[in-house]
């Protein structure tokens, strides 16, 4: 395998001076070993993982009570349980003292697109928390608690999270442009008792109120017994129909406590739920413990990343994402956060460039649709926003092309680290990460996060060297607790473990090279990605399914080099007998998809077909369809009954890509 | 190039992708601002701009576009009839 160029190279200063660099050392010192790279000690935390993890918990020095031992309690990957032994409170360890002038120094700078900015030291934001967690304590608010918000990007979304969480409540949240539809099919699962929302966002220079939407949600979540606004309802908004109490006027109700001790829960105590929608059924609701997530994305920051308390880390996200719970986790490593809060592009088009520059952000952390935003619009940055103090640039959500690399370099700032960091909602986390310590070489991962045993399934069985499917066969600490209401884990294990028994199956292909780099290369299941966000396609399908006329709906991923994140969605659809396609129905189910999961659910292209590909078994088979769109050969052709439908997708013309795969597939049979 | 034709194109791209039967309502009258409207955002001009030079096959200067030219239906067709490429030889 050839290798690609290397774009990046650590100096030796830097090298010497990296957290991970520090960690190999202590490493050394405590096993009598050597650890001379990162291929060693990377061999050493998957070959002695209950060792490195129990290295690496010394080491960090997270605040902690009772026994380390056992590091881990058996050794399947589905059902091994780190730290038994141990208790800890998330909030308390992102929120502790680092020093003696920790109270003043900055934690959360967040900003939106008016020019609003609001600035918590790492004192006031503890302060904060403390108050809420006493206010939402006096509602009785209490351990195990599900706590849901619909929340745009701010500080104060932060604040209520770390307090419920403080708290031993569980903690959920969706963005507030998700359609009643999307959050309800997540939060009724839940019965939750508290509700956090915003009651109006802007986007772009328009304001919109949700309070609406917030009256529908209440209405159906009966196990809700308190409603609290984030923000005071603004004019021009009408208040909920349901009862709700303000942010401010909680906290202004409440004396602030004087005790500053956190009470402490299990290892595996439940932190966080996130979904994950999938082919079929309502979304997944996974289950993230607070040691677990606490664990790996101080692994992530201190070693990957090499965050600490000189840094100012920026991710792009909302707080519909998991890479929001992993931003606010940085606070643990004493980095200050940044938040923005609206359209990256307004008022000007490099406005949230100009944030990053103003704020001095040191790892900016982005996709590669809004990387491919910028060079469409032909910015500049290198030019016009020079960010002297920016060392590092992470991307995720989607596979960053290699001529993204390129771009980065020539046209953001030369000569920075590029990371294309890749894991995912279901562990909170990344396999793929970037590495202070070795060199970027162009279009891949710099390596496979630590203590992580991925390997690339193939015919062969797995292997380090190779392409398959991503699995990873160790046990690791942030392998969610479960899911939601699957008390036999029955559906976690179908989820996760069916495929390869006594292996995590992720959902993504990878490539892994001899370098000890990594590639991403798509999803290998039906899920679909836009735009860089996870769509489940049966939430479009409960949805196109109950428009009159649709008979039958496939959703499928198509490379597409042009589209913001390299591919589109397209949708197939039967529909009943004497009815077509028109633009009425084409414009009607984008605008059903629009208004009620979100825009991210929106296809490209709707193409009608007279059958989808079905197995003999009666199963729909989204990979034939996507292998097909996507010039790929078909692996095994003759499960599908109906294997002539596939030519109706090569033969369609709304269905070739200019540049793409299939473009030249189509050719070629045409 | 007519007028009536890009116009009609721009409309249904803003339906497609972003409006889904609504673009005419929203958009009201052809001298109003998209910007100001919410009907199109700056990532939208970006895409309307690709959506233009490939349908078109012409070639828009970034550097030219501003809200002066570019942030209504009428300046936008205004944009693409006169363009260059369209412009009747001299």
């Amino acid at each position: 395998m050839t290798a690609p160029p290397i774009v990046h190279s650590p100096g030796p200063e830097r090298i010497a001076q990296s957290g991970l660099t520090a960690f190999a050392r202590f490493c050394e010192r405590e096993t009598g070993r050597r650890f001379g790279d990162y291929r060693a000690l990377f061999e050493f935390s998957v070959s002695e993982y209950p060792r490195f993890w129990q290295l690496f918990l010394k080491w960090a020095d997270p605040l902690i009570e009772g026994d380390p031992e056992p590091a881990c309690r058996g050794t399947e990957c589905e059902s091994a349980e780190f730290f038994p032994g141990l208790r800890l409170s998330y909030a308390e360890n992102l929120l502790r003292k680092l020093g003696p002038d920790d109270d003043q120094r900055p934690a959360i700078t967040a900003l939106d697109e008016t020019g609003g900015v609001i600035r918590f030291t790492r004192g006031e934001l503890r302060a904060r928390v403390k108050r809420l967690a006493s206010a939402l304590s006096r509602l009785g608010l209490a351990e195990g608690d599900r706590v849901v918000a619909m929340a745009r990007n701010t500080a104060d979304s932060i604040v209520a999270c770390l307090a419920a969480t403080s708290l031993g409540a569980i903690w959920s949240s969706t963005a507030p442009d998700f359609g009643t539809e999307s959050t309800l099919s997540r939060f009724k699962q839940l019965e939750p008792t508290l509700l956090f929302a915003h009651p109006a966002y802007a986007y772009h220079g328009v304001r919109r109120g949700i309070t609406d939407r917030i009256s529908e949600v209440v209405a159906a979540l009966p196990s809700l017994k308190h409603v609290v606004l984030l923000e005071p309802v603004t004019e021009g908004v009408a208040p909920p129909a349901a009862p709700f109490e303000t942010l401010d006027h909680l906290m202004a109700a409440t004396t602030p406590p004087t005790d500053p001790s956190w009470p402490r829960f299990g290892f595996n105590h439940p932190l966080f739920i996130l979904f994950s929608s999938g082919t079929t059924g309502a979304p997944k609701c996974i289950v993230h413990g607070a040691g677990g997530t606490l664990l790996e994305h101080l692994k992530e920051h201190r070693l990957h990343t090499d965050l600490g308390p000189a840094d100012k880390l920026y991710f792009h996200t909302s707080c519909g994402w998991m890479m929001w719970n992993w931003l606010v986790s940085a606070l643990a490593s004493g980095t200050e956060i940044v938040l923005y809060d609206g359209s990256v592009s307004f008022p000007e088009p490099d406005a949230l460039l100009k944030v990053m520059a103003s704020e001095g952000v040191t790892v900016f952390g982005t996709s590669a649709a809004y990387l491919q935003y910028c060079k469409d619009a032909r910015l500049e940055p290198k030019e016009t926003v020079p960010m002297p103090r920016l060392r590092a640039i992470q991307s995720t959500g989607s596979i960053l092309w290699d001529s993204q690399y390129d771009w980065i370099l020539e046209h953001l700032k030369p000569g920075v680290s590029i990371q294309s960091i890749s894991g995912g909602t279901d562990i909170i986390g990344c396999f793929a990460l970037g590495n202070p310590n070795l060199p970027v070489y162009r279009g891949e991962s710099q390596c496979v996060s630590l203590g992580l045993d991925v390997q690339a399934m193939t015919a062969d069985g797995p292997v380090r060297t190779g392409t398959g499917e991503l699995v990873c066969r160790n046990p690791f600490p942030s392998r969610p607790l479960g899911l939601f209401g699957d008390p036999g884990g029955t559906r976690f294990h179908e989820a996760y473990f069916s495929q390869y028994p006594g292996m995590w199956t992720h959902g993504d292909f990878l490539q892994l090279t001899d370098r000890g780099t990594a590639r991403i290369l798509g999803r290998s299941d039906g899920t679909l990605n836009v735009r860089g966000v996870r769509i489940g396609p049966a939430e479009i399908y409960q949805i196109v399914l109950g428009i009159p006329g649709v008979l039958e709906a496939m959703a499928v991923e198509q490379t597409a080099p042009r589209e913001p994140g390299g591919s589109r969605l397209v949708l197939l659809v039967v529909l009943a007998a004497g009815t077509t396609l028109d633009r009425p129905l084409t414009l009607r189910i984008k605008r059903e998809l629009s208004q009620r999961a979100s825009s991210n659910h929106v296809p490209s292209v709707i193409v009608q077909v007279s059958a989808l590909p079905t197995t003999h078994s009666g199963k729909r088979s989204e990979r034939a369809a996507r292998d097909v769109l996507n010039g790929k050969e078909i692996v095994n052709l003759g499960a599908l009954k109906n294997p002539e439908c596939l030519d109706e997708l090569r033969r369609d013309p709304a269905l070739r890509v200019e540049g793409g795969p299939g473009d030249d597939v189509a050719k070629a049979s045409g | 190039m007519s007028a009536a034709a890009v116009r009609k194109a721009v409309v249904d791209w803003l339906d497609d992708n972003y409006h889904f039967g609504d673009a005419e309502r929203l958009i009201g009258s052809d001298d109003r601002s998209f910007l100001e409207n919410g009907i199109l955002d700056s990532l939208g001009f970006v895409k309307l701009v690709l959506y233009l030079e490939d349908t078109y096959k012409i070639t828009i200067d970034r550097n030219q576009l501003s809200p002066r030219n570019f942030d209504s239906l009428g300046l936008i067709v205004k944009y693409v009839t006169e363009h260059p490429k369209f412009r009747a030889p001299m």
